[in-house]
């Protein structure tokens, strides 16, 4: 059976506290194909620096999203946490669309 | 100078402006954005009235591709921010300098769905390189200059800043600081080419793929100087045209979906691709896994996020082309492959032959691209005639050649012309454009009239929307849905009606005298060229296909 492997991963995401910094963030994760199963986020009022933590999940190789998070212009850093843990989900049979589970987690 | 009148943001937008040596703005006024419009009746700068917001999109990226400079635009709130958000979209795809400027509501105002109140802040996320909403004067300058930094730091892009109307109306105290600069996050490591070095030098049948990324980064001189000293045979994308020297022998053309056979074949055979400022896009791979299936893959890029992207590269090579190509140039011995690529080249050459009286397209660009005077800028729309413009004329620089690339954005070509024209006089201007792109912007005709911008349009006409009737034909069992133009306006009418002389041929016979009537006139002029709507662009690589399955017939 066809499976379809996505991975986990938990991101670190130093940011300056700017203007909608976590919609840039999160826009670039859905477009770019990566689910969003959690996130944590607090500033430190004294630096104005934001930390976020950030639970995806993705069969794409996880240095396609930190590349991308890391070229808007507010953030700091990104690391990747976690050595990535795997989480095989079975692809459903033929006809129906996996697009719709995913969909769920978006 | 004593400036009676305190300065307001308005007022500031413009001085920034001009410290950043803008002389030239496209745009289009209202509600919201009338205090700015109000400090531009005072200022040096000039603006260009366009008539759409997408068509001063469209001129600043023109603006800015033919000339290297920032472009900028300008709208109000509501509408007038979104009109220009497919110009955005398609100078983010291509990434191209721009600075794009809206008025907001005021403050107070906002987030009330105010009149011609939109998020256009949170519509600018998935369509610029970066935005600002301005939340208070006292950042405004801070701001601005800051937005033409990013839109040129790097891989440039599109920037919007939004500012709502009271900060636009409030007086503020210029410091003219200069923009304090970026801190440049992505410490580029210095480049590993012993790797690259290496993969070159053990290589028989090396390939450079050459891209856009070349004329962004200004390194066309690096680029011919690697590809003579080197005798790589090279290809280029849509993009990337006019950075190789097209009279090199090892130069085999444009690659991908209808590029050159002789292209797409060497690239197939290849034991090494050297991608220069290129990001494997789908209309140059085909099917990803048979893209030059043998090679191992040396990719030179500013962009670290297309390493590995959609191709792995064996040997990244990041950074700076203009430091980084000579560390690469070494001569090679690879007689043998250059012989086998000039072969395929004299074997594969275009014809232009075509039976019959009908006006054959690629024969007329091929013509315009011979006759026209050195330094010519030509645009193009989006269809076969952007193909054939593509394939058939040839251009010294890719700032001579500009056309949507990644957005294939109809609607393009006539605005890019009109800011290609203002920002290079001098120059000659041509627009390629069809008869279903032309309409899309088609009230610039009146920009151009107004200002007698002497932008020639070759309007190559098939009574179609040719490219889609092309796979509809061809993908689609020939069920011509909604591709049928045959009830065009009169395009003859249509120019005089906006003082632009004009001229329609539709044989062979009259092509030569035209075109020299046309690239003669000091002014706009419009050739309408009738083709046969059955032409076809060939080569063309079928969807899913790999670029050596290439069709060259139906
Ligand atoms: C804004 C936009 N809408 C739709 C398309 C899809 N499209 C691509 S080519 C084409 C036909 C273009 O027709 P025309 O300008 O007459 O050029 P031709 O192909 O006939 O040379 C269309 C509709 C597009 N590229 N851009």
């Amino acid at each position: 059976m066809n499976t379809l492997t996505l991975n986990n991963y938990t991101l670190i995401i130093m940011t300056d506290d700017k203007q909608v910094v976590l919609e840039r963030i999160l826009q670039v994760t859905r477009y770019r194909g990566y689910l969003i199963n959690g996130m944590t986020a607090k500033v430190n009022t004294g630096t104005n620096i934001a930390t976020i933590e950030l639970f995806v999940s993705s069969d794409r190789p996880i240095s396609l999203l930190t590349d991308q998070i890391n070229k808007l212009v507010d953030i700091k850093s990104v690391k990747v946490d976690n050595s990535a843990s795997q989480l095989a989900i079975p692809k459903p049979p033929q006809g129906t669309d996996s697009a719709g589970i995913r969909n769920v987690l978006r | 100078m004593t400036d009676s009148k305190p300065l307001t943001g308005g007022g500031l937008l413009f001085k920034v402006l001009e410290q950043h040596g803008v002389n030239h703005v496209f745009g289009y006024p209202g509600g919201a954005i009338m205090p700015i419009y109000d400090a531009l009746y005072d200022s040096e700068v000039q603006h260009f009235l366009c008539r759409h917001e997408q068509g001063a999109a469209f001129s600043a990226v023109g603006y800015a591709r033919a000339s290297g400079k920032v472009g900028v635009c300008m709208a109000t709130s509501g509408p007038g921010a979104t009109n220009l958000i497919t110009g955005l979209a398609d100078a983010l795809a291509d990434s191209i300098p721009l600075v794009a400027i809206t008025g907001q509501v005021p403050t107070a105002a906002m987030g009330s769905d105010a009149f011609q109140e939109i998020d256009i802040f949170g519509l600018s996320l998935a369509c610029t390189k970066h935005s600002f909403q301005v939340s208070h004067i006292d950042e405004l300058e801070k701001v601005l200059h800051q937005a033409f930094e990013i839109a040129l730091e790097g891989r440039q892009g599109p920037v919007l800043v939004d500012i709502p109307k009271d900060i636009q109306m409030a007086s503020i105290e210029q410091t003219f600081k200069t923009a304090s600069p970026l801190k440049n996050k992505v410490k580029l490591p210095l480049a590993d080419i012993s790797k690259a070095l290496d993969l070159l030098t053990h290589a028989k049948q090396p390939i450079l793929y050459v891209g856009g990324g070349v004329g962004m980064a200004n390194a066309i001189e690096e680029v011919r100087t690697f590809a003579s000293k080197t005798g790589l045979p090279s290809v280029s994308t849509l993009k990337g045209l006019g950075a190789l020297n097209t009279s090199d022998k090892n130069y085999l053309g444009m690659l991908g979906m209808h590029g050159t056979k002789a292209a797409n074949l060497a690239v197939h055979d290849c034991d090494l691709l050297i991608a220069v400022g290129a990001r494997f896009d789908d209309r140059v791979t085909g099917k990803l896994d048979q893209f030059a299936p043998d090679a191992k893959v040396i990719h030179f890029d500013i962009d670290i996020s297309e390493i590995n992207k959609r191709r792995i590269a064996d040997a990244p090579i990041l950074g700076d082309l203009k430091e980084n190509l000579p560390l690469l140039t070494l001569s090679l011995n690879i007689k043998n492959w250059q012989e086998k690529t000039q072969q395929m080249k004299r074997d594969c050459a275009w014809r232009y032959d075509h039976p019959g009286e009908q006006i054959f397209a690629p024969a007329v660009l091929k013509e315009v691209s011979d006759l026209m005077p050195e330094n010519t800028c030509v645009t193009t729309d989006v269809g076969q005639h952007q193909m054939w413009a593509a394939q058939h004329m040839s251009f010294d620089d890719p700032s001579n050649f500009l056309t949507s690339g990644s957005m294939g954005t109809m609607g393009f070509g006539l605005p890019a012309a009109i800011g290609a024209q203002i920002s290079r006089p001098h120059d000659t201007v041509i627009t390629v454009s069809g008869d279903g792109s032309i309409m899309m912007n088609v009230q610039e005709l009146a920009t151009i009239k107004r200002y007698q911008i002497p932008v020639k349009v070759v309007l190559i006409d098939n009574e179609k929307l040719g490219m889609v009737r092309q796979w509809q034909d061809l993908f689609f069992d020939g069920r011509l849905s909604e591709t049928d133009l045959a009830d065009n306006p009169d395009f003859i009418m249509l120019a005089t009606a906006f003082d632009i002389k004009a001229k329609l041929i539709t044989k062979k016979s009259e092509v030569t005298a035209a075109i020299n009537e046309m690239l003669d006139h000091d002014g706009p002029y419009l050739l309408q060229v009738k083709i046969d709507a059955k032409d076809n662009v060939w080569p063309l690589v079928p969807p899913n296909s790999a670029n050596n399955e290439m069709m060259e017939s139906a």
